[in-house]
């Protein structure tokens, strides 16, 4: 059953070179290819549950013994990250599809994201990691400019741009890890690295960090993501922020923990000072502005600074939390970027359950993330330390609270919302509606999540071995 | 105004561009097959084949460009290598082997064409071929396009010669 590590980038891949010479726009060819992102969910979540049991999953393509060939590996780290973004991915193209897709290459792209992503997450190559990533980078550029308006092109040119800079800084890392390593096997690069000088190791590890940086849009590197989200249509703005910026954060991860870790642990300081002040700027930011996408598009900023705390904290409470904060971010995000835009009955509770859930209030499973975090920075160590980020946390959730209550406020209570009811087509509201209530459920149930934070941390101190 | 067409280039300069783009494909084709003992590969091959193209284009312009058979049909042949390299990925799954596994399996019995090994990666180099190939020579003719849309591109130094006057 190693075929199940395959199957998730495999279905979506070739129903993606099936549908591009169709026309995208007919509602047949958008269920076909919501039916096939729908079958690698399927596939990604029977891996998860496989890999939970049994440990990792590999494959060496071509059946060459293990170092020669391309290593295909899937591990709870990677298989959660992929089923969370898929599911972001399949909710919102399903969105789209309901709404009426307008361009005929959208179901076609949308299915080679998902390849690329499902690819990304479960391979155990260095390179093929980073092919991927441009696989799916390159499909999100297109994505962007989705509906080709000025604003949207325009996003999708600063996207891409910025992007591009960022997969040449990831490319020279990688160049610099086989320079040193003479392998792009993550797991023989992990295992060499112990013996390279760590001054060798600083410059390749900053450039890496740099380039997932810019991707999750942590605070100095955040320029750029304000306008890509606020110019893009709402599903593709869901799936930028639920699923495409879920590369930066696993990449931080794998690359952070499992196959630098002494580099980490040598920058965890500076990691530690930008998610803080990331978390600031963000939630400052955000309370100040005024449109629905813009606050969100700031949120982001500042949620990315929690996982990045959490990075940087480290051990076994510091990386679960990590794994349950990304996870628990896409959701929120996805579910906020959909609902935000919908109108009549129940699309307001909707987006309140996606804006109260990235404050962090109960039942939401934003609530699950911020207690992982109050765990983690308990964990921190000295008593100055854990006091300051305890404050900083509560804080950054007490502003959260009030950017995600003026959203609110302003896009389902003020009176022009009231005057302007035209309701939303309402199989749009029902997928919002079951999305809130998914997040509501993991918020109730939150066993599975945190099982997939604590067997994430496990296998990234494993690594340290 | 309407320039008229290929007065801009000299007639050598055309004819030897018309000439090369044979050679071009051969000397692809050559970088292909030589993949599998030196330096070369499909995705190298698509490069030197597309940049057989471009030469029409810069050239003879888009007009001309746009008569030859494999620019007008590029999308179709970028998706038919990207089907091609995907099956010849996926097929061993359906036998029950690893992905991307190759046949005839190490050790055993190849058909060889001169010092060609014909085993099933050929295929898959060949389907990257088309694939890098049909990328990108729609992207040269979508490039072609945008300037185009402006004024007729005619080939390179016509904006200069309305210029002069």
């Amino acid at each position: 059953m190693t075929t199940l590590v395959i199957l998730p980038a495999g279905i979506a891949w070739l129903l993606a070179a099936v549908i591009a010479p169709l026309d995208g726009r007919r509602p047949l060819w958008g269920w076909l290819a919501a039916t096939g992102l729908g079958a690698s969910l399927l596939a990604v979540v029977l891996l998860l549950v496989r890999v939970l049991r049994e440990g990792p999953v590999e494959v060496v393509a071509g059946g060459w013994p293990e170092g020669v060939g391309i290593t295909l590996r899937a591990d709870v780290l990677g298989a959660s990250f992929a089923a969370v973004s898929l599911a972001v991915v399949l909710v919102a193209f399903v969105h789209e599809v309901l709404l009426g897709v307008r361009s005929r290459t959208f179901p076609a792209l949308v299915l080679f994201l998902a390849a690329g992503l499902s690819g990304l997450f479960l391979t155990g190559d260095i390179f093929n990691f980073y092919v991927f990533f441009e696989i799916s980078m390159t499909a999100s550029y297109i994505l962007t400019g989705y509906r080709e308006e000025n604003s949207q092109v325009r996003a999708a040119f600063i996207f891409a741009v910025v992007n591009l800079v960022g997969s040449v800084m990831f490319l020279s890392g990688i160049a610099g890890l086989y320079h040193l390593t003479g392998s792009l096997d993550m797991e023989v690069v992990a295992g060499r690295i112990g013996q390279v000088e760590l001054s060798s190791i600083i410059p390749i590890a900053t450039v890496i960090f740099v380039a997932f940086s810019l991707k999750i849009g942590l605070f100095p590197f955040h320029f750029w993501l304000p306008a890509v989200y606020v110019g893009s249509h709402a599903p593709v703005a869901a799936i930028l922020s639920g699923a495409v910026a879920n590369i930066g954060s696993y990449g931080l991860l794998r690359f952070g923990a499992d196959v630098l870790p002494d580099a980490l642990s040598f920058g965890a300081p500076v990691v530690l000072v930008l998610g803080v002040v990331s978390i600031v700027y963000g939630a400052m930011q955000a309370v100040s502005r005024h449109d629905t996408s813009e606050v969100m598009a700031y949120s982001t900023i500042g949620q990315v600074g929690y996982i990045l705390v959490a990075l940087a904290v480290g051990g076994p409470v510091g990386y679960a939390a990590a794994v349950v904060y990304s996870i628990v971010n896409s959701l929120n995000k996805a579910l906020v970027f959909l609902a935000a835009q919908l109108r009549g009955p129940l699309a307001g509770a909707a987006f309140a359950v996606g804006a109260f859930s990235i404050a962090g209030v109960p039942p939401a499973v934003g609530f699950v993330g911020k207690i992982a975090l109050f765990k983690t920075s308990i964990e921190a160590g000295g008593l100055l330390e854990t006091t300051a980020l305890v404050v900083l946390i509560f804080a950054g959730s007490a502003l959260s609270f009030v950017y995600a209550f003026q959203v609110y406020q302003r896009a389902f209570l003020a009176r022009e919302y009231r005057n302007n009811k035209r309701p939303s087509p309402r199989a749009t509201r029902v997928l919002a509606i079951s999305l809130a209530a998914f997040v509501l459920a993991v918020g109730l149930w939150p066993e599975p999540l945190l099982v997939l934070g604590t067997e994430s941390a496990a296998l990234l101190l494993e690594g340290l071995r | 105004m309407s320039a008229p067409i290929n007065n801009t280039t000299s007639i050598l300069t055309q004819t030897v561009a018309k000439l090369l783009l044979l050679p071009t494909f051969v000397a692809a084709f050559a970088i292909l097959v030589k993949g599998y003992a030196q330096p070369g590969d499909g995705f190298s091959a698509g490069v030197v084949a597309s940049l057989g193209v471009l030469l029409q284009y810069l050239v003879l312009g888009r007009r001309e460009a746009e008569r030859l058979v494999t620019v007008r049909n590029a999308p179709t042949i970028a998706g038919a290598g990207l089907l091609l390299s995907l099956s010849v990925a996926v097929v061993p799954l359906f036998l029950g082997d690893p992905v991307l596994t190759h046949y005839p399996r190490p050790g055993e019995d190849v058909v060889y064409l001169g010092t060609l090994e014909l085993i099933t990666p050929v295929l898959f180099d060949l389907g990257i071929f088309f694939l890098v190939f049909g990328f990108a020579v729609g992207a040269i003719g979508a490039f072609a396009r945008t300037i185009s849309e402006q004024e007729e591109y005619a080939g390179p130094g016509t904006e200069q010669l309305e210029d002069d006057t």
